[in-house]
């Protein structure tokens, strides 16, 4: 027989290993891109157009694209998202049509990011005539994010007890109320997560907007949402494909610009989340 | 309500003062990034975008009505001029510039001809020594692009595939990858037993340009402005722009830039072969 302490060691250290493991690869990645990355930041390398063949000055205009999309996805994707999981959750009978919605969100979070990129083409680019257009890209990345937020607001609702409803049915509030009075300020915290990181992952994707948005090369900032607009993560794949002899400082700094702008939104996203926590009194 | 908001936005979708959009050849992107860069530069209140995604991309852009200009470094198909037709669409096809790789070799090197499919058997390396190719007896040193390279992919395509989009042939292993084509042109140089190809604006009289056929009958063409803008020598092809009937005023300037002196001396100083 091992003995019971010998064997929880052992246990510990496997555990141990497998989350080095896990963490390793990413440790790794952040690492080289941080020090591959950091030589290219500067003010002009942030706030000035590509020259010289996109090889040098800045990344200025992809910078403000993919804020603005950032903003059109929020724009269209939060109300709808939140409204749905409202209706979804507190109003919806448990019937056929309720189960073959949650089906189709389910299924619509598997679907892969280059499908949603074609849809939004056939859709808003084409059928309705956006044209590659911010619009058009915002759209597809708000259906895209649409099924994250929806699932995270399901989960930070149905977290509030059941007995915060009776007590606010019990005192003569009516549905809407409850949602609105009781419900909803306490799930804040979790919708608001559930969708930072939706929307974070929106702004890291490229094939989505490829179609709908993306420019090669735009040296001018969006005046209105119909123009075409150049985005961080297309241009990565566009400095790392397609312009021959890039510097390895400048593709690293791109990524480094992107990650970092994801990075900070995923330190909100967990910020607000330990925020609301420590306040909650249930 | 969802749809309520995008047909109010559909029925805003008038277009201002809207950037020129120029889709398509991922060949030409960096071409047209560069005439625009410059032209920019020239008139800081206009606007251009440029967009790749193939050649077949900007065509159907063109045809659905959301690019001002494709890029193309092939011709239309019929059935793509036909489908434009259907919708309204009346292209027309202007050349800005050609593509002309030229096979270079030393000086020194006895051979002056080769037929695409004995360049072919260079790079996939089922010839090996020039020899088999009536020269001296030395082992072939062949120089290719790096695979980022739009003259990589096109001497692939050509050359390389026999000019067949299914052909399995691809660059052996031990064809060395250069960083640039003035890296090919001092091997080539300096390389007695070397091969390589490079654009046509880095031939200079320290390197021996080869005549090319498409077969051992010829006719054999040797690489030069004219023949490459007669698509004679076999190693070439047009880039064109095609516009949706006469275009308007804001992206005729850009196409009289791109046609103009300034415009053209960029095609040279993209590797490319100007028109005029």
């Amino acid at each position: 027989m091992i003995d019971s302490k010998l064997k929880e060691k052992a246990a510990f250290a496997i555990l141990l290993a497998a989350t080095i493991i896990v963490i390793a690869p990413v440790a790794l990645i952040l690492a080289i891109i941080l020090i591959n990355g950091l030589p290219a930041l500067s003010f002009e390398f942030l706030f000035s157009i590509p020259r010289d063949g996109m090889r040098g000055g800045g990344i200025f205009p992809a910078l403000v694209g993919t804020f603005y999309l950032i903003v059109g996805t929020a724009l269209f994707a939060i109300p709808f998202g939140i409204l749905a999981a409202i209706y979804l959750n507190e109003y919806a009978q448990r019937n056929r049509l309720t189960r073959a919605i949650e089906l189709a969100i389910i299924n619509l979070s598997g679907v892969p990011s280059i499908v949603y990129g074609l849809f939004g083409l056939s859709l808003f680019v084409e059928f309705l005539g956006f044209g590659a257009s911010i619009l058009a890209g915002s759209l597809t990345l708000a259906i895209m994010t649409l099924p994250v937020i929806i699932t995270a607001t399901r989960e930070a609702l149905s977290a509030v007890p059941r007995s915060f409803r009776e007590v606010s049915f019990s005192l003569g509030a009516s549905r809407w109320q409850t949602v609105r009075g009781v419900v909803l300020p306490n799930a804040i915290p979790g919708i608001l997560t559930g969708t930072i990181l939706g929307l974070s992952r929106a702004a890291g994707e490229t094939a989505p907007i490829l179609f709908t948005v993306a420019a090669f090369y735009l040296p001018k900032l969006p005046t209105s949402v119909y123009d075409q607009a150049m985005a961080l993560p297309y241009h990565i794949y566009v400095l790392s494909t397609q312009v021959p002899n890039v510097s390895v400082k400048v593709q690293y700094g791109t990524v480094l610009v992107l990650v970092g702008m994801i990075f900070i939104l995923n330190i909100v996203a967990s910020y607000i989340r330990s925020y609301f926590r420590k306040k909650k009194t249930w | 309500m969802f749809l309520v908001l995008i047909m109010f936005l559909s029925s805003g979708c008038a277009r201002g003062n809207k950037a020129i959009q120029i889709k398509g050849s991922d060949t030409m992107v960096n071409l047209a990034e560069a005439w625009t860069e410059k032209f920019m530069e020239k008139y800081p209140e206009s606007a251009v975008a440029v967009t790749g995604g193939g050649s077949g991309g900007g065509i159907a852009s063109l045809i659905s009505g959301t690019t001002d200009i494709a890029k193309a470094s092939r011709d239309m198909h019929h059935k793509e001029i036909l489908l434009a037709n259907r919708r309204g669409v009346y292209p027309l096809e202007l050349q800005v510039a050609s593509d002309g790789v030229v096979v270079v070799v030393n000086p020194a090197n006895p051979i002056n001809k080769l037929t695409i499919k004995e360049l072919s058997d260079i790079y996939t390396r089922k010839v090996k020594n020039w020899r088999e190719l009536g020269g001296p007896d030395r082992q072939i040193v062949a120089l290719s692009r790096e695979r980022n390279s739009g003259t990589h992919v096109f001497f692939l395509e050509t050359v390389v595939k026999l000019g067949q989009k299914k052909n399995p042939n691809e660059f052996a292993a031990d064809v060395l990858m250069m960083p640039s084509s003035q890296a090919v042109v001092e091997e080539v140089i300096s390389n007695k037993s070397a091969i390589g190809y490079i654009g046509l604006g880095y031939l200079n009289n320290r390197q021996k340009a080869l005549a090319v056929g498409k077969d051992k009958r010829g006719p054999f063409f040797l690489p030069n402005i004219a023949t490459v803008k007669k698509g004679e020598y076999p190693i070439s092809r047009s880039l064109l722009f095609y516009t949706n009937g006469t275009p308007e005023a804001r992206v005729q300037r850009f196409i009289d830039f791109v046609l103009s002196p300034d415009g053209q001396e960029i095609v040279k100083t993209m590797d490319f072969v100007p028109i005029k």
